[in-house]
């Protein structure tokens, strides 16, 4: 099935390396924004099945940008994977306690990055 | 679910990106470098150290994803050093130059 992801993130070379893995190796459609604010009109307008959002973000932030996608009924119910860099125990269980679907590291190995988040999303 | 791809197939493609955010990769090493060698004379200020700080963050998230993962690791040593960096100490001071002159071979030495 095709599916439509959204990948925010502000630093270029990973949303271009997330989005060529999804499309590359899953077909998956992409949608790109570069910060939290551009992320939310996108999710609105693009209905994506599941976003894919980075954590350290100038502005507004993964957990912050997370909370006002939960907050809007029209994207409340997408799921959205944390993605970062952070690896400290106390960070992770932070993220998690966010009530986001899952908390996927930098750096991703781009060969798998599909299969983690269709494991995680149950997308059979 | 399981995507299986031809290895090659994509690691073409990812090294087209790579050839396109090279400069940007040695970019932040070159930050890294500017600090580790401003650090070996006394403490840097609040400034040098953010800025590299978030050099050394972005580099960990990526170059493991272009199969540096050595890279990834010592990025993220000179992160956690940078943080650490609030009063200065030679013996971290020489480790970070000597991390991030390392950092500097595999980023320029990936083919």
């Amino acid at each position: 099935m095709n599916r439509r992801i959204l990948i925010i993130d502000d630093e270029e070379d990973i949303r271009q390396v997330a989005a060529l893995s999804l499309e590359t190796v899953a077909g998956w459609e992409v949608m790109m924004a570069n910060s939290g604010a551009q992320g939310l009109a996108r999710a609105v307008d693009y209905q994506p099945d599941a976003i894919l959002l980075d954590v350290m973000m100038p502005g507004m932030d993964g957990p912050s940008t997370f909370r006002e996608l939960r907050k809007n009924p029209a994207t409340a119910k997408i799921p959205v994977l944390l993605l970062t860099a952070k690896v400290q125990s106390t960070d992770q269980r932070r993220f998690a306690d966010l009530g986001v679907e899952a908390v996927l590291f930098k750096p991703f190995d781009p060969l798998t990055l599909a299969t983690q988040i269709a494991s995680v999303l149950s997308w059979g | 679910m399981d995507y299986s791809v031809e290895s090659s197939s994509l690691a073409g493609a990812l090294d087209s990106l790579w050839y396109r955010f090279l400069p940007e990769m040695e970019s932040r090493v070159e930050t890294l470098i500017s600090a580790a060698e401003a650090a070996q004379s006394g403490p840097l200020s609040s400034e040098q150290r953010e800025e590299a700080h978030s050099a050394a963050h972005k580099l960990a998230g990526v170059l493991g994803t272009f199969g540096l993962s050595r890279g990834t690791a010592l990025a993220r040593e000179l992160e956690r050093l940078f943080l650490e960096q609030t009063e200065w100490r030679p013996i971290a001071a020489e480790r970070l130059l000597a991390d991030a002159a390392e950092l500097r071979v595999i980023v320029g030495g990936r083919k």
